[in-house]
């Protein structure tokens, strides 16, 4: 059966409603938690992974799928109605969505940014689905020298690509692979580093950790801008009229193809690069799309392309990021690390033998983005009218909600309070690097890589003791030579925007 | 005088060489030619080795006059990100004794009324009926319908 048989035989199945309801639900839950001010994506997710745990692997997959394809869209929403991003992969959406509202057509800006999402999202299914087979059969050919190069290359091209700091960045990765090193080896099963303690013997499980950091890191730092006795976010605004002419819009968009594929091949590729997403790829599709435009000085005052831009990309870069996980195992993003988390708990490794070993899964997850993306159009048309009251929402009222199911999520893994400890602990860290300015997207990849990393290296060194096969290995040698051009160039583009006096506010949670 | 980032280089090299000793106990495999000591070794050095260049472009910066902070720094409410945490520090401890539906309870409770203390018995309504709902909602969902346990209270029996 040939790839498109199996995509459609698989989009059947994932309309039972055994897999129709949880990724409904999912898809629902997104585009709230993408609407909600100050509730990420990644936050999304996080609340939704315990729910999960008692439902089949692929029920699980296809509510997160959901809730990324759902997420992805619902930020435009609060971006274009009260001009505040609902997520950071919706900031650009802003530039001209709340222009576009302020000018009286509140329908229009949000359903071009809808119907964007949904071509985007559709163009990027595609490349996922011809992608990620012929790249995974690569992956397939790499011995633990390639693996560990890999690996390697991924790490310091997220290092260099967040912050301004190189150095803060490699830092952060180094945290992420020491906390792997802590408990019990990976090949002898000696315990190492833990101090006789019981509770690190077993090594710090990567979820707790995954949730602490983000969830903590994001909260806190929307906690420390909130004032006692002020509503977290804005409730006394009038309920606009969304309705517009939805054949009109589509035709807008279909009007200017240049603008959506080129968004759409921007957000793919940053979605295929680990650990950056959506907020990084809606704004260098929107300076793009200024570049290239006959009147680049209408930008931000209200224009389609602006819109179409944004959303094209961060939903395309949804598509980019289930690549490279699919294929490589890797994350693209925070997201895909906490699927990446629920896969391995049903016993699933995600990486080229992926699509081969759990060809049913790998399908449902293909099946369950498409879906998505014609559920989520459904959902944000069938709520218009709750919109506006579903973001004005007090934060005073969420934030406890949201730390419940944090500790939920925690504590259900294996039912021990260990687990919630580790969510306590790695909460305090942090939130700590979002005030010592150090990004938190490198700490999670070391944090995931670092077994792989260590496996491979033990490996490579067992099969030939001989160090130079990395070099010598064509392919090996050609990721590490890209991890140090990668270093190089990062070197070379912040003391570039260092000369240039650009600087950026660092505090904030970098996802 | 240290800079925010002089003190989180510090920290992790104090850190990254605390743990550097700790290898030293590790035994040498005969099984593989490189022991379990081998990679930690390895990435804590690596780790040292950045927080030391943090530290030192700390200090360097430091001598050349560091920039200020912007002015809204000043504005950022720590008191409140603290009172969170101690009353997240509390609920966490209180889980294992109270059992999940009174600590959840009280935590959702108390930490609505941290955040946006309530005025007048219509707030207080809105917060206890919040409390409730988060408790029994989740309890309802993860234990019916989820097949999740959630702590079981050693003092409450629930």
């Amino acid at each position: 059966m040939g790839v498109y048989e199996h995509l459609f035989a698989s989009i059947v199945g994932i309309m039972h409603l055994k897999y129709l309801v949880p990724l409904f639900l999912g898809t629902l839950a997104g585009v709230i938690g993408g609407a909600l001010p100050g509730i990420t994506i990644t936050m999304t997710i996080i609340m939704v992974l315990p729910f999960t745990f008692g439902l089949d692997p692929l029920q699980g997959l296809a509510a997160m799928t959901g809730v990324y394809v759902g997420g992805s869209a619902g930020g435009s929403i609060t971006a274009s109605l009260i001009g505040i991003p609902g997520t950071p992969s919706a900031v650009a959406t802003t530039f001209d969505g709340f222009p576009m509202t302020r000018k009286g057509e509140p329908g229009r800006a949000i359903w071009i940014g809808v119907w964007a999402a949904f071509l985007g999202g559709l163009l990027g299914g595609i490349f996922l689905i011809a992608s990620t087979g012929p790249l995974a059969s690569i992956a397939l050919e790499f011995g633990p020298w390639e693996y560990f190069s890999l690996f390697v290359f991924a790490l310091s091209m997220v290092a260099g690509l967040v912050g301004t700091s190189l150095v803060k960045g490699l830092l952060s990765g180094a945290i992420g692979l020491v906390i792997t090193v802590i408990g019990s080896d990976p090949i002898m099963g000696v315990p190492r580093l833990t101090m006789g303690s019981d509770f690190l013997r077993g090594g710090f499980p990567f979820l707790p950790v995954l949730i602490g950091i983000f969830a903590f890191a994001q909260l806190m730092s929307d906690i420390e801008k909130m004032r006692r006795g002020e509503p977290g976010a804005a409730s006394s605004q009038p309920t606009p009229t969304l309705s517009t002419s939805q054949l009109k819009v589509l035709w807008e968009i279909l009007s200017m193809p240049f603008v959506l594929v080129w968004s759409t091949l921007i957000g793919i590729l940053i979605g295929v690069l680990p650990a950056i997403g959506g907020s990084a790829a809606n704004i260098m599709a929107y300076d793009q799309a200024k570049k290239f435009s006959r009147h680049p000085e209408k930008f931000g005052t209200g224009i389609a392309e602006g819109i179409i831009a944004s959303e094209a990309s961060n939903n395309a870069n949804v598509a980019g990021s289930l690549v490279t996980i699919m294929a490589f195992g890797i994350p693209g993003d925070a997201v895909t690390a906490v699927m990446l988390g629920a896969m391995t708990i049903h016993g699933i490794q995600p990486g080229p033998l992926f699509i081969s070993q759990h060809p049913a899964i790998a399908y449902g997850i293909y099946a369950a983005y498409m879906v998505s993306l014609v559920l989520m159009v459904l959902i944000i048309a069938a709520g218009s009218r709750l919109w506006m009251r579903v973001i004005s929402v007090p934060k005073s009222i969420l934030i406890p909600a949201v730390l419940v199911l944090c500790v939920v999520g925690a504590y259900a893994l294996s039912n021990i309070m260990d687990d919630v400890y580790t969510l306590l602990l790695f909460g305090i860290v942090g939130y700590a690097m979002v005030k010592f300015t150090i990004p938190l997207a490198p700490l999670i990849l070391g944090l995931i890589l670092g077994d792989q990393i260590e496996v491979n290296l033990i490996r490579a060194i067992a099969t030939d003791p001989n160090p130079w096969l990395f070099i010598t290995h064509p392919i090996s040698g050609g990721l590490l030579a890209a991890s140090v051009a990668s270093v190089i160039m990062a070197l070379w583009q912040h003391h570039r925007a260092k000369q240039r006096g650009i600087t950026v506010d660092e505090e904030e949670a970098d996802f | 005088m240290l800079g925010r980032e002089g003190i989180a280089g510090l920290v992790c090299l104090v850190l990254s060489l605390g743990l550097l000793a700790l290898t030293r106990d590790l035994p040498q495999s005969s099984m593989v030619p490189v022991g379990p000591g081998f990679y930690p070794r390895i990435v804590l050095v690596l780790m040292a080795a950045l927080s030391v260049m943090l530290l030192v472009s700390d200090v360097l910066a430091g001598r050349r006059g560091r920039p200020a902070p912007p002015p809204a720094r000043a504005r950022l409410n720590y008191g409140l990100v603290a009172a969170t945490f101690g009353v997240f520090v509390v609920y966490v401890f209180l889980l294992p004794a109270l059992g999940f539906r009174i600590a959840t309870f009280l935590f959702v409770a108390v930490l609505q009324a941290v955040l946006e203390p309530p005025r007048g018995w219509r707030r207080w309504v809105l917060v206890l009926v919040v409390a409730v709902l988060t408790s029994w909602v989740t309890h309802l969902v993860f234990e019916h319908y989820l097949s999740v346990l959630l702590p079981r209270g050693r003092w409450t029996g629930m």
